[in-house]
């Protein structure tokens, strides 16, 4: 095919920000070009250099041989389907259509008969005299199409045109824009943040971000041989998960050592493996090449979507203590109060604030009548920095005050090392009514025992904690002590299946080599 | 939601007592005659605003001068608010500005300040003289009148336009251009098109006033200068009540005329297209 557009190291720069950085594409003849990216990836600004209404700061865009930067847009042979279509409101959609053409001047007959034929392309034929406003946006649409197309440009840009419609009247407009792109045969280059619009439409397509190519490909190539986890993510719900390539063709995850069909790595490279969830086939465990329970099933219509975990997180298990311990009440003052005994880790022993006491303590005071909060005054405690049982006593200014435990203890965290994950927790003391009152008991749980969990390497990296679990009813807990799990997500695989599952389940996972697909680490 | 229909009545009120009655009365003077006597339905007053042609030249005059004040206006509004519209941040302000800031200025009194500038000793003489031009007399002639009234009602149509340029969608431009208009067919086929809403409304804001201005041509083309405005005002001051009821009545059918016109034009001009 002959090259009809190329892109050479295009840089464009708004107000000092650069919104294109070096971008260059090749665009043949017939071609049917996707520009895919979320907004603000640069592509409308692509588009718009080519259709002639911006000029890139650096780099060149040639066209048919020609560098045509510096040529307006009424003298390239390019024409713009526009994101709102903006058709004239003061003409009819003859005139609309026959705007370009008047312009050139084209004898009166001829105008007629390409407009027609024009109306009878994008299935409008009795639509000449209407007024614009008279228009379904699908018609506008078409429409705007036409107005571009009997120019009979060599290129004919799309900006997201088909954003504003809806569902169904995208996939058929998708269908229609495919079908007029064939019969006219021209060069289209399409703008879309909708990677299923990109997939089913396009020749090829170009996934952007920030400014940057990441990838150049057809839509196969794209999908199943994403070159980095960006694209993965961008062009479809995939499963990424950390890899290392031990040498060509083989790849170690999950502690096992794949064959696949990937080779050109260094050696023990870490990578990033994909494996897109309608490849993966659930099979009895045994016959598994990893194996996992199955964790929730959904329906999706035509097939199930279900994720299954092959490996739990990482998980810390505390006590609570539930006490039935009525608040002080100071009759003189009218007040009342109320605190827990509370675990203290011993690192935790140099930075600790009276604040810190108060929260940890769940310290309250309150107007018995009205229920308003009253301050706490007054922190009294000694603390020693080693293993024992310290009392601390809050007062509030008129004299009531409420005596209890602060136990220190060792640090009470759980390392998870092969998955590089620390979760931490406390056991915690709490009243019945606390418990019972609580609105969101799992958050609470998480809140008094202080979990949480980070990465290994580096604790600025917080990881969620997904589960809470306890063996207590909430609604009829009685004093005693009770235990209480935190975890983190573990692995988890989303597999798409014809086949219905069962919650819970214990199942095992099987892939062919060429369905692990390997990426490069993406830097930074 | 509160309903505030209610609020409407006080208006309702207004509008009868301030308009409907003064116009009903209008109606009453013009086609009544009261000999004292008795009363009787009568066209005198029209036959003799029409018998012979002192007055209907009055009003072809009046005609004359607000239509011309129009045109003026148009043409130096049109670009005026083209500029306008194309200038950005900054300037755009500063130029609106300049064009509402006579307004903050009584009609009445700038056009006292316009005989100052304009009297055969006044200020554009003085210059003239000084540079050795000879003087001109502008004072009491048309040319007076048509300046003070153009300069009063600029303002009027230059909004008005700027207002529709500016509502203009600018992807459309760029449709143009991308269909093969250059600038000026642009201008042409999309831009000029798209703005006579504007004109129109300017049209109604600038030839309103203007045919039934009595103190611009009062103070402009001096206590001789007659347009249909003056002659209200004379006859009304006078004993002669009836005969300017008339006057106004004539007044206000060339005016209603006048409006169904741009009504018509407006529509013609509007979503309607053409097969040229």
């Amino acid at each position: 095919m002959k090259k009809l557009i190329e892109f050479k190291n295009i840089v464009k720069k708004f107000d000092g920000e650069t919104v294109l950085n070096g971008v260059s594409i090749d665009i043949c003849e017939n071609e049917f070009v996707t520009l895919l990216g979320p907004s603000g990836c640069g592509k409308t600004t692509l588009l718009r250099i080519l259709g002639g209404f911006l000029e890139p700061d650096g780099g060149e865009v040639i066209f048919d041989g020609e560098e045509i930067s510096k040529i307006p847009p009424y003298k390239r042979e390019i024409n713009t389907v526009f994101q709102k279509y903006a058709l004239f409101p003061h003409l009819n959609v003859y005139d609309n259509i026959a705007f370009g053409l008047k312009i050139k001047k084209e004898p009166k007959d001829i105008i007629e008969q390409k407009v027609n034929r024009m109306l009878k392309l994008v299935n409008l034929e009795d639509y000449g005299k209407r007024k614009i406003n008279q228009l379904s946006g699908g018609q506008q649409q078409r429409i705007a199409i036409a107005r571009a197309l009997v120019n009979e440009p060599m290129v004919l840009l799309l900006d997201e045109p088909l954003g504003a419609l809806d569902l169904k009247l995208r996939k058929e407009m998708q269908k229609e824009l495919k079908r007029i792109q064939r019969e006219v045969g021209i060069t289209f280059v399409f703008v879309t943040h909708d990677q299923e619009e990109a997939l089913t439409m396009s020749d090829k397509i170009v996934v952007m971000k920030e400014g940057q190519i990441q990838q150049i490909g057809t839509p196969i190539e794209i999908y199943n041989e994403p070159i980095n986890e960006y694209v993965a993510k961008f062009i479809g719900e995939s499963n990424i998960i950390d890899g290392i390539m031990k040498d060509d063709y083989q790849v170690y995850f999950e502690d096992k050592l794949f064959e696949c069909v990937d080779k050109g790595f260094e050696k023990n490279e870490n990578v990033d493996v994909v494996i897109r969830p309608e490849d993966i086939d659930i099979v009895p465990p045994e016959a598994g090449m990893l194996k996992g329970t199955v964790k929730s099933v959904m329906f999706k219509g035509i097939h199930y979507e279900v994720m299954v975990e092959t490996r739990a997180g990482a998980s810390i298990t505390v006590k609570m203590t539930v006490s039935d311990h009525k608040p002080v009440y100071n009759e003189s003052a009218g007040e009342k109060m109320s605190a827990n005994d509370f675990y203290l880790d011993i690192s935790d022993i140099d930075e600790l604030t009276k604040a810190d006491i108060i929260a940890r303590a769940d310290a309250q005071a309150w107007d018995a009548k009205t229920d308003d909060w009253i301050s706490i005054s007054k922190v009294e405690y000694h603390l020693e920095k080693k293993n024992g049982t310290y009392p601390v006593t809050f007062h509030t200014s008129s004299g009531t005050q409420v005596t209890v435990n602060m136990i220190v203890a060792d640090e009470s965290k759980v390392e998870n090392e092969r998955f590089d994950e620390v979760i931490y927790a406390v056991n915690f003391f709490k009243n019945i009514d606390e418990l019972k009152e609580s609105v969101a008991l799992e958050t609470d749980l998480k809140t008094w025992a202080n979990a949480s969990a980070w990465q290994l390497d580096d604790d600025n990296v917080n990881i969620n904690i997904t589960s809470v679990e306890y063996d207590f009813d909430p609604e009829n807990i009685t004093v005693g002590t009770y235990d209480v799990t935190f975890k983190t997500d573990g692995y988890e695989y989303k597999i798409e299946t014809t086949k219905e599952q069962t919650e819970g389940e214990k199942v095992g996972l099987r892939f062919d080599p060429d369905d692990i697909h390997i990426m490069r680490k993406m830097e930074g | 939601m509160k309903n505030y229909k209610g609020l409407i009545y006080p208006y309702i009120v207004w509008i009868a007592i301030m308009i409907v009655v003064p116009m009903l009365m209008i109606f009453a003077f013009a086609f009544i005659q009261d000999d004292g006597s008795s009363v009787s339905f009568t066209f005198d007053n029209f036959k003799r605003f029409f018998s012979d042609e002192t007055f209907p030249n009055v009003l072809k005059r009046s005609l004359g001068i607000a239509l011309s004040t129009t045109l003026v206006c148009i043409l130096f509004g049109y670009p005026a608010a083209y500029i306008m519209s194309k200038a950005e941040g900054k300037k755009k302000s500063l130029l609106v500005l300049l064009m509402t800031m006579p307004m903050w200025i009584n009609m009445l009194v700038r056009t006292y300040a316009l005989m100052g500038i304009l009297a055969d000793n006044g200020l554009l003489n003085s210059i003239l003289s000084f540079l050795g031009i000879p003087m001109v007399q502008i004072m009491y002639t048309d040319s007076a009148v048509m300046l003070g009234m153009v300069y009063d009602f600029l303002p009027f149509m230059v909004l008005q336009i700027h207002g529709s340029l500016e509502k203009m969608d600018k992807s459309l431009l760029e449709a143009a251009a991308d269909l093969g208009a250059g600038k000026g067919k642009t201008f042409l086929k999309v831009v000029l098109p798209l703005s006579i809403p504007g004109v129109l409304s300017g049209i109604t804001l600038v030839f309103l006033p203007a045919v039934s201005s009595y103190f611009i041509p009062n103070i402009l083309g001096g206590g001789g200068y007659t347009l249909v405005g003056n002659l209200i005002q004379q006859y009304s001051l006078t004993t002669e009540r009836d005969f300017a009821s008339a006057i106004s009545l004539i007044m206000a059918v060339i005016i209603m005329l006048s409006m169904a016109l741009t009504k018509k034009l407006e529509k013609f001009s509007g979503t309607e297209g053409s097969e040229d």
